[in-house]
């Protein structure tokens, strides 16, 4: 196991090490650099131009850059980004990150429930009218051409309704006196949201064992109610409460991005659910169950729901890298200014030292994600558990 | 003359598939009494296990009930809600499938899937009580308490099996279906399994329906038996009776072709033919094609029904004429 | 005469899995979707070869159709609302013209007076089955070639890639060892790459044709994810009691990968390859939509067009240029999802209802 273990953490870092080098290398395909531009300027001196490439280095051979940037990558240094100079491509991934995570990790919390949910009714329904129209709007809104959606959505509930913001992550002129930055508050929010999914998560374990259904339903309702309190108590005292405000207006910036990515994202998660679980229901254990005289919901979400759990949850582990591609599009389409458009900006006007900053943090993400679907798969398939235990 | 529990009248169900109806069973009637055990005898594919699945109303979602009725406990089956049925299942009949190995939710403990079924119909059980009795049931069927915090994959085949049947005890149901409960076992293992069913039969007083295609398994774990053949029962009664003077030649051919250790040697016979595909609709005596005796015996297109020729002992008409 | 079994076996087989497809309502629906698409791509050459359409006037790139409409000159108020405009938006109406915009352009007429002008883009007409854009290009037409766009990019793609994840995925299960190891890293590092933000890069050096971007989606889409799956369903085949038999009775390892491992693979290939074509289909179009590829005319292309000219918050006044376009692109997706869904009730039994 161990040995496995090991072998496979070489492979990872191998891999990871032939990501970077690619990656560089594609970014030096691009004709032009990123100051081919000041060549254009007929104000500018031509040396200018020689005298900006040598600052940055871009004059040295390929080979060499190569090395140097690998070099400087593993001491922890990821140099200067070329179009916000002087600022480093890490400060500027530390502004634009919990934005985006900030976004999606709500989204996909919300796609993956909800998706699961209706995968689960649509395999239990089968055959059922409710179930053809389900699957239809769920066909419907996987295969829908996202920025097309995007746009109609916009239009319908940001420009005719008028309900919700035309883009931006915020309103320009709340914040002009503000005693905070932006970036502040979205710490405090993402700070919010996570202890309260945490507190979420305790309340569900801790009531797991009380053997009453009835009662496991109150006391998980009492627990909803205290954590709906506590959260009203701390946005009304202290800092949080003059916070309050500008919390509210991102909150407020957040709603239509976030219903419309996770109508899109709800449905990768629900057709295969409806698959998984419907293989699942052909097992003999869930007709031991009907023969306990167990109810519909019980036998739907204890047994079959259960089990057909595992494959879903890799598949969305595997699914979040995509992340960074599905933010690239929202990003521009809601004009919120996250890491999709940092690595669109990055890309486009070939900040190589941005771009592979940028490209370097998605492909960890990918190996630590690939590295948890293999743990949580473990986690929830006790057959699995024992083997990796002994 | 104790009194009926379950009585089946004239049951037929059929299985709609994209080849066409498959007829599973056939006007199919039997009583069981209370505290009795009965058994179903016949070859694979014959309908055993879909007449078990409909006691339980448990058929695949692409079989119809055509006519009959399921009467338990004077309380009719057939037609029930399915939130009725559940308060009936587990609580009145409980049922030993096949295999148990795939019996079990392999991602929860088997303690938790006993206690499940009982809370289902003991809400007002405490926790600890339904430990105490879960364990209680374990020593009654030879299993150590600890299995209840085990997971189904960590235990062997045979442990599996006497979990399966704690579990069907859990719920003081009065009848127990087995449904080939040994056939993936070992004969040793199966020995035991059956000593440990006919125990916790005789202690707990409850009816059993035992289904095989054992003939000698049956023999030595019933007291009436039902010889089924193409969906329909060929012949009925009690297994001693039926054992010494078979009336119908499906019978005879059954048991001429097992094997037996006591008595005298003689040559095993088997069966020529397959048996019929129950796709297509037969009339009169499904047996006929295939039948040793058919020279000498009936008429082949009469419709088959049983008569009863001895006390309780039923034949299958067609072969009545020539015994 | 063994070929004539063999034959007969495959047409049997066909025959039954025809009939289960059948019973999927969604993969009939899907299958007619793709049909009706496949159907416009292949009408658009026909009517242009017999001369049914004028290549000047409908083709999907160049053509012109300056349609005309009779307007009524008004004066729009100044304050709203008044007896037949309720708010600003609703002046000049649809067959209306307000006076002030014609005299910002030079152009005499009064009040009342009946204004003739060519309309781009011009409303769906019996000419113009979907109305033309705001070049006077024909709609229909152009949601035709983006039908060919499709269809071509979809299934070429779809081929590469299923093509390069079958043959990968076959030989890492059944060569395993380094090989094995090496196809199953490289996957991994395919699945590190972010796929829109790579195919920018791709973009940004390379004019991308069609087809270069139907090899690029093949590629990257044989070379990911796929070749994990076809390697887990290979190396169930190979443990199967034939693949032995086969080895027993001397069958070379090349023969036993081709004609008897990569058959029983060949369905969950073929339900790949129907889903990566929604893949394919919307990763165009995506392209299209940021403006990224070298191609004349296609669905994404549409859409791109109608937002950069600023129909899209026009909502439906123009919905002609807006709904047809992005309506297709999902339901051809969507089209070949359920398709593939039907091949999916066919091949995995356990999916069946009976």
């Amino acid at each position: 196991m161990l040995v496995y273990t090991i072998k496979r953490f070489f492979e990872m870092i191998i891999v990871f090490f032939l990501f970077l080098i690619i990656s560089y290398l594609l970014f030096n395909a691009i004709p032009g650099n990123a100051f081919s531009s000041l060549l254009l300027n007929p104000l500018l001196p031509p040396e200018t131009y020689q005298r900006t490439i040598e600052t940055f280095g871009l004059d040295k051979p390929l080979f060499e850059r190569i090395q140097l940037y690998i070099i400087n990558f593993f001491k922890g240094d990821f140099g200067y980004s070329y179009i916000y100079y002087p600022r480093t491509p890490i400060e500027l991934i530390a502004e634009r990150l919990p934005r985006t995570l900030m976004l999606f990790s709500i989204v996909n919390v919300i796609a993956f429930y909800t998706g699961f949910l209706v995968g689960k009714i649509l395999a239990w329904r089968r055959g059922s009218k409710s179930e053809t129209w389900i699957t239809i709007g769920s066909v419907f809104s996987y295969t829908v051409f996202y920025p097309w959606f995007a746009l109609m959505m916009l239009w319908f509930f940001g420009y005719k309704m008028g309900w919700f913001p035309l883009g931006k992550f915020l309103v320009p002129e709340k914040w002009y006196d503000s005693p905070y930055s932006s970036d502040e508050i979205f710490y405090t929010l993402i700070l919010f949201t996570t202890v309260t999914s945490v507190f979420l998560f305790l309340i569900f374990i801790f009531t797991r064992n009380i053997e009453s259904l009835q009662s496991r339903r109150n006391s998980r309702f009492v627990g909803l109610i205290i954590l709906f309190i506590i959260s009203a108590i701390y946005w009304s005292n202290g800092e949080a409460s003059l916070q309050r405000f500008y919390a509210a207006d991102i909150a407020y910036h957040m709603i239509l991005p976030t219903f419309t990515v996770t109508l899109v994202a709800f449905a990768g998660t629900a057709l295969l659910t409806r698959t998984t679980m419907m293989e699942v229901l052909k097992d003999d254990y869930i007709l031991t169950a009907r023969a306990k005289g167990l109810s519909q919901k019980r036998i739907r979400d204890r047994h079959a729901a259960r089990t057909a759990l595992l494959p879903v949850v890799t598949s969305f582990i595997f699914t979040i890298i995509t992340i960074i591609d599905g933010s690239v599009l929202t990003e521009s389409i809601f004009s919120w200014p996250g890491m999709g458009q940092l690595i669109l900006e990055a890309v486009t006007r070939e900040d190589i030292p941005l771009a592979m900053a940028s490209f370097s943090f998605i492909g960890i993400l990918a190996l630590i994600a690939h590295f948890i679907a293999d743990i949580s798969y473990a986690f929830l398939d006790p057959r699995i558990r024992v083997k990796v235990e002994n | 003359m104790s009194k009926i529990l379950l009585e089946v009248k004239n049951l037929s169900m059929h299985y709609d598939t994209l080849e066409g109806n498959v007829e599973a069973v056939k006007n199919v009637s039997f009583n069981v009494n209370s505290g009795e055990s009965f058994g179903l005898v016949g070859e694979s594919g014959c309908g055993k296990t879909s007449v078990a699945m409909t006691l339980l109303q448990l058929q695949p979602e692409n079989s119809i009930i055509t006519e009959g009725s399921i009467k338990l406990d004077g309380k009719e089956l057939v037609g029930l809600s399915e939130n009725d049925l559940r308060k009936v299942r587990w609580d009145s009949i409980s049922i030993v499938f096949q295999g148990a190995m795939n019996a079990w939710n392999p991602v929860i403990k088997i303690g938790e899937q006993i206690r499940e079924a009982m809370r289902e119909h003991y809400p007002q059980n405490s926790k600890q009580e339904n430990i105490n009795k879960i364990n209680e049931l374990f020593r009654m069927v030879g299993l150590d308490e600890s299995i209840s915090e085990r997971f189904p994959h960590e235990l062997s085949g045979g442990m599996k099996q006497r979990a399966v049947i704690a579990l069907a005890l859990s719920c003081d149901p009065k009848i127990i279906i087995a449904d080939e409960p040994t056939t993936a076992l070992d004969v040793v293992i199966q020995d035991q399994i059956l000593n440990e069913i006919k125990k916790v039969q005789n202690l707990l007083g409850l009816s059993l329906i035992y289904i095989s295609h054992d003939i000698a398994v049956i023999a030595e774990m019933t007291d009436k038996i039902a010889v089924m053949y193409a969906g329909s029962i060929v012949e009925m009664g009690p297994t001693k009776n039926v054992f010494t003077s078979p009336k119908h030649s499906y019978t005879r051919a059954l048991l001429d072709s097992t094997p037996s250790i006591k008595g005298e040697k003689k040559k095993l016979r088997s069966l020529d033919g397959e048996p019929p595909s129950l796709i297509d609709k037969i009339d009169g005596c499904s047996f006929a094609p295939r039948c040793p005796d058919r020279e000498i015996s009936c008429n082949p297109t009469e419709h088959m029904s049983l008569i009863e020729i001895e006390p309780d002992h039923y034949v299958d008409v067609c072969s009545q004429g020539k015994i | 005469m063994e070929n004539n079994n063999q034959d007969r076996d495959i047409k049997a087989t066909l025959k039954k899995n025809w009939i289960l497809f059948k019973q999927s309502k969604l993969g009939m629906t899907g299958l007619g979707i793709v049909i009706f698409f496949g159907f416009l791509a292949v009408l658009q050459p026909i009517l242009f070869l017999t001369n049914v359409w004028d290549e000047g006037v409908y083709h999907p790139v160049v053509g012109y159709d300056a349609e005309k409409v009779a307007r009524t000159i008004v004066e729009c108020p100044d304050q709203y609302p008044t007896k037949d405009y309720q708010t600003r938006e609703d002046c000049p109406k649809v067959d209306e013209v307000n006076i002030r915009y014609l005299k910002a352009f030079n152009i005499d007429g009064d009040v009342g007076d009946i204004y003739e002008s060519n309309v781009q883009p011009a409303p769906p007409s019996r000419k113009h089955i979907l109305g033309t854009d705001s070049l006077g290009r024909d709609i229909f037409s152009q949601i035709m070639e983006g039908c060919q766009v499709a269809f071509v990019l979809g299934l070429i793609s779809a081929i590469i890639g299923v093509g390069i994840s079958t043959l990968l995925g076959t030989a890492a299960a059944f060569y395993g060892g380094a090989l094995d190891t090496y196809l199953m890293r490289q996957s991994d590092l395919v699945l590190m790459l972010p796929s829109l933000p790579f195919l920018f890069i791709i973009s940004a050096f390379a004019e991308l044709q069609v087809w270069h971007l139907a090899v690029v989606l093949g590629t990257l889409g044989g070379l990911g994810g796929s070749v994990i799956t076809i390697k887990s369903q290979a190396l169930q085949v190979k443990v199967k009691p034939f693949v032995d038999s086969a080895r027993i009775t001397g069958g070379t390892r090349r023969r036993i990968m081709f004609s008897h491992i990569l058959p029983n693979v060949a369905p969950l290939a073929l339900l790949y390859m129907v889903f990566s074509v929604t893949g394919a289909i919307a990763s165009e179009s995506v392209l299209s939509f940021l403006g990224l590829l070298n191609i004349d005319m296609s669905w994404g292309i549409m859409i791109y067009l109608a937002q950069t000219e600023g129909f899209i918050f026009t909502g439906l006044k123009y919905w002609w240029l807006i709904l047809p376009a992005g309506l297709s692109v999902t339901l051809l997706a969507g089209g070949f999802y359920l398709v593939g869904r039907g091949l999916d009730d066919v091949f995995n039994p356990r999916l069946r209802r009976r």
